[in-house]
């Protein structure tokens, strides 16, 4: 695609939200720097082979995610996706009894929190997140669905035993 | 039409790209209208917890590592150029390290990497002395208390970045592998001095606030790491 001027306009631009990404996927900040600083470095390399300019956030993203997946030597996400179901959301445990938001985040299974921080941080719609986690779009809404769930069913139940 | 599960559902995927059928719904239903409200107060105070702080200078490191791999592959392309050249010749010319050069570039790395200075990371003691034995070492006594240990890139592969205190204040402590230097070497950049020698196989370099704390610790550290050269 670019010039190396171009890559480092890039890296201006996206290197914020990208580590806040990868904090967010390793919550630790020290680890979210290197897999940044290798995932940078791949696509340095695969610079001049990118064809689609317009989508290079998606792209890094990409990377970064098999990055992360190579260096924890995460498995293919096994979820099944059904339909949505109001009252269906991922359990966080009992004792996390008054967590705050930062807490309750990282405590969302990664399956649920990867496409929360894609759409919340990366700013992508469902259908391009699913291209993003190879599912359907309908699969990323469901999880979306939850996850928020999650988070504000903990949340209002902090806020009652604050006021009890 | 739309229902008010509906637009639960909608709002909790997406709430910043709710469709246009969805928004009238929230304003015939003042549950829905409430719901939504909720959300997106939920969903600011998710952002403001998602967007923690960067460490400053980010992107200029990310740029100086990937300016650091281009000149070794130029390097490595030079280097490689210059043994097809020698041979062609019938001589073999073979680059001994620069050790000078690897000492400054020890001060820039520990300059580039000021939170090692002031945070504690991995501070194991069996952690370095596994990465002293690693390369051929062995710690005799411990040189001091490890404060900070870190995988970290470095000219043509990769290296540990270790933190430690001395009575002579903060030393660092680069290891870097089947780096072969063949002499010592000292730099000073600023107020920083490093020193490097040579170990089985590869180097380290010793980064210091001052030449003299630099001398000090580095006799503490033949004295207690047998390197076995």
């Amino acid at each position: 695609m670019g010039s190396k001027q171009q890559f480092e306009q890039m890296v201006r631009a996206f290197s914020a939200d990208l580590y806040r990404y990868a904090y967010w996927l390793c919550r630790d900040r020290f680890v979210a720097e290197d897999l940044l600083q290798e995932s940078f470095a791949r696509a340095w390399k695969a610079w001049y082979d990118l064809r689609e300019p317009a989508s290079v956030k998606a792209w890094l993203i990409t990377i970064l995610r098999n990055e992360h997946a190579r260096r924890f030597s995460r498995k293919q996400l096994t979820i099944v996706d059904g339909e949505p179901d109001e009252y269906e959301i991922p359990s966080v445990p009992s004792s996390a009894d008054r967590l705050e938001m930062e807490q309750l985040v990282g405590l969302l299974p990664l399956t649920y929190r990867e496409p929360l921080l894609l759409q919340a941080l990366g700013g992508f719609s469902c259908g391009e997140i699913a291209g993003m986690l190879g599912t359907t779009e309908g699969a990323v809404m469901t999880r979306l669905t939850r996850a928020r769930q999650a988070l504000r069913s903990e949340l209002q139940a902090a806020g009652k035993r604050k006021s009890a | 039409m739309m229902n008010c599960l509906e637009f639960h559902r909608l709002t909790l995927a997406d709430p910043r790209r709710l469709p246009e059928e969805a928004r009238s719904h929230a304003n015939d239903c003042a549950g829905c209208l409430a719901f939504a409200r909720s959300v997106d107060e939920s969903e600011t105070a998710l952002e403001r917890t998602l967007a923690v702080a960067v460490p400053e200078g980010l992107a200029d490191r990310i740029l100086l590592r990937q300016s650091a791999q281009r000149r070794a592959s130029w390097k490595a392309l030079a280097l490689a150029a210059s043994i097809v050249l020698a041979v062609a010749a019938g001589v073999i010319a073979i680059s001994d390290g620069d050790s000078a050069s690897q000492a400054r570039l020890a001060i820039e790395h520990v300059l580039d990497e000021p939170q090692s200075l002031t945070t504690h990371y991995n501070a194991d003691p069996k952690r370095f002395a596994e990465i002293v034995h690693d390369l051929g070492g062995n710690v005799r006594e411990p040189i001091g208390r490890v404060r900070y240990i870190k995988r970290c890139p470095v000219e043509q592969g990769s290296g540990w970045h270790i933190v430690f205190e001395t009575p002579q204040g903060l030393a660092t402590l680069i290891l870097v592998p089947d780096r072969p230097v063949t002499a010592a070497a000292t730099a000073n950049l600023g107020r920083w001095t490093a020193r490097v020698e040579p170990i089985r196989g590869g180097y380290y370099a010793l980064v210091t606030d001052s030449a003299g704390s630099n001398s000090a610790v580095n006799k503490i550290i033949k004295q207690r790491i047998d390197w076995q050269t």
